[in-house]
C-alpha cells in the first residue's frame, strides 16, 4: 500500500515519517523512528508495556494507529530525563526502591505514574493500585513498584519539581 | 500481529462525517477509541476496508449539563472524562462509577462512550447505568436525526439499531427528579481490568416524606444478551416505604428475572445468586443515597 509522510512529535522532536493506514503507533516509534524504550508485550492492550503520553494521557500504542496522532504531544521514556541526562525523579524513585527487575515493564510503569502524578500529586496507596491497575509486571514486584511511586509523590512535592 | 490494509478518512465535521459513512457503507467501520476496533482487527474478527476517524469532529466531543435540562454527552467523549467530571458524580453517579470502573487508565483514556455502546457488549460497563436514567441517544445520517430510548437501541449481543450510514452521535441524559440517587455495582473474577460477570445500576427517586419510592429503575448487565431492565422491582417496591423486608423480596425477583448463561467468566447459577447480592447491595445504597439528596 501507498505510504504517506506524516508529522510526529516525539519527545518534542519533530519527526516525518513515511507510514501506511495500518501501522500501529508503537512500531512506528521502535522501528522507523528507533528508539525501542516503548515495550511491545501482548499487543492487545493488557499489559501496558506499551503505554506513551500522548497530550498528557497515558495511551496503548499498540491499539493506536500512527496516522491518528498528527498534530499530537507524544512523550516515550527516553523523553523524561532533562536535557542533562538527569533521571525524572519517578525514574530515580524506582531505581532506589529496587522497583526494577526484568525492566520490560518499567518504561510502560514509570509513564502511567507520571500521568497519575500529574493528576493526583498526593495518591494513597489504593490509588496508586487503581491508577497503575493496567500495567503489568510480571516478575511480580509491585510491592517495590506502589513504594517507589508513593517516595515518587513526596520527592515531586518536597521538591516542587515535575 | 498486524493489521490487514484499509483505507483512513479523517473529516473535521460532522456532515462531512455522515457523508463518508452514507457513501462507504458497510465497507466502513468507525474508529474513536480503538480499544475494540484495533482488536477486532488484530485478531480479523473484523475486516473493514475503511476505517472513518471521528476523533477529529469536535461536535462529537464533550460532556455539558445545563441545570434543570439534563447532560448532553457526545459519542467520541472519552471514559477518562467522565471518570472525572464533577457534574457527573454530583448528578448522575451510577455512570461516574461505571466509568472509574471500566479498563484500565490507559484504556479509559483511550475508550469512548459511544464506543462502548456501539459495540454493544452483553457486559459494557456504561450500558446499565446509562439505560437505569432513562438516556436517550441521538442516531444521525446524511437524511438526518432520529432518537430512541437506549434500551431500544441495544437490541441484542453485539446487535444496535444503527442502519447502514448512521453514527450514535450523542446521549441525552434527563435532569435528575428531586429526592434522586443513583448507583452502579458489579462483580468480577477480579478487581481490576476485568469483565463484568454481573453489573447493575439502579436509580432511584423517593416520595416528599423521604421513605417511599416514587420511581424506580433497575437495569441488569452480563445476565442477558442486552441490558435487561427490571419489570418485577419497580412493580414490588414502587408505592411503598423501603425497608430490608421488601428490599429482599425486591432482590429475589431480580434473580428470578436474570437469563444468565455459563461462560467463562462465571456459571448461570452464580451469576443468579449475584444478582440477588448485588441487587439487595445496590437498592439499599441508593435508597441511603435519595435520603440524603
Amino acid at each position: 500500500m501507498k505510504q504517506q509522510l506524516i508529522q510526529l512529535e516525539i519527545n518534542n522532536q519533530l519527526y516525518e515519517i513515511p507510514v501506511t493506514p495500518r501501522d500501529l503507533l508503537v512500531d512506528v516509534i521502535r522501528k522507523k523512528v528507533g528508539i525501542t524504550g516503548t515495550k511491545k508485550g501482548c499487543g492487545e492492550g493488557d499489559c501496558g508495556a506499551c503505554t506513551v503520553l500522548m497530550d498528557g494521557a497515558p495511551v496503548l500504542s499498540c491499539l493506536t494507529l500512527a496516522i491518528t496522532c498528527q498534530g499530537r504531544k507524544i512523550i516515550t521514556i527516553e523523553g523524561l530525563a532533562d536535557e542533562q541526562g538527569a533521571l525524572h525523579p519517578i525514574q530515580q524513585s524506582f531505581l532506589d526502591h529496587g522497583a526494577v527487575q526484568c525492566g520490560f515493564c518499567t518504561p510502560g510503569m514509570i509513564l502511567t505514574t507520571k500521568a497519575l502524578l500529574d493528576k493526583n500529586p498526593h495518591p494513597d496507596q489504593t490509588s496508586i493500585k487503581r491508577g497503575i491497575a493496567g500495567n503489568i509486571c510480571r516478575c511480580t514486584g509491585y510491592k517495590k513498584i506502589v513504594e517507589a511511586i508513593g517516595a515518587a509523590a513526596d520527592r515531586i512535592a518536597t521538591r516542587e519539581v515535575k | 500481529m498486524y493489521l490487514d490494509e484499509f483505507e483512513y478518512y479523517a473529516p473535521k465535521t460532522a456532515d462531512e462525517t455522515f457523508e463518508l459513512a452514507g457513501r462507504l457503507g458497510s465497507q466502513a467501520k468507525v474508529l474513536a477509541g480503538g480499544t475494540d476496533l484495533i482488536l477486532n482487527m488484530k485478531q480479523s474478527l473484523l475486516k473493514p476496508q475503511c476505517l472513518i476517524d471521528i476523533n477529529g469532529v469536535k461536535e462529537f466531543q464533550g460532556l455539558i449539563y445545563e441545570a434543570g435540562k439534563g447532560a448532553v454527552i457526545g459519542a467520541a467523549t472519552k471514559i477518562s472524562e467522565l471518570e472525572h467530571s464533577a457534574v457527573l458524580r454530583d448528578k448522575y453517579f451510577a455512570l461516574h462509577q461505571a466509568a472509574r470502573e471500566l479498563g484500565s487508565t490507559q484504556v479509559r483514556a483511550m475508550a469512548t462512550i459511544g464506543g462502548n455502546i456501539c459495540n454493544a457488549s452483553p457486559a459494557a460497563e456504561t450500558s446499565s447505568p446509562l439505560v437505569a436514567l432513562g438516556t436517550k441517544v441521538v442516531i444521525n445520517s446524511a437524511a438526518g436525526e432520529r432518537e430512541l430510548p437506549l434500551e431500544d437501541f441495544i437490541i441484542g449481543n453485539r446487535k444496535t439499531a444503527l442502519e447502514q450510514g448512521e453514527l450514535l452521535v450523542k446521549f441525552l441524559l434527563p435532569e435528575p427528579a428531586p429526592q434522586t440517587a443513583s448507583c452502579y455495582t458489579n462483580i468480577g473474577l477480579r478487581n481490576a481490568m476485568e469483565i463484568d460477570a454481573v453489573n447493575m445500576a439502579v436509580n432511584l427517586t423517593l416520595e416528599a416524606d423521604n421513605r417511599t419510592v416514587k420511581v424506580l429503575r433497575l437495569v441488569m448487565g452480563s445476565v442477558a444478551p442486552r441490558p435487561l431492565v427490571s419489570v418485577e422491582v419497580p412493580a414490588l417496591l414502587v408505592g411503598q416505604a423501603l425497608n430490608s423486608n421488601l428490599i429482599e423480596k425486591a432482590a429475589a425477583a431480580a434473580a428470578g428475572e436474570a437469563q444468565p448463561i455459563s461462560d467463562i467468566r462465571a456459571t448461570a447459577e452464580y451469576r443468579r445468586e449475584a444478582v440477588f447480592v448485588l441487587s439487595r447491595r445496590v437498592l439499599q445504597e441508593a435508597f441511603n443515597a435519595a435520603q440524603e439528596v
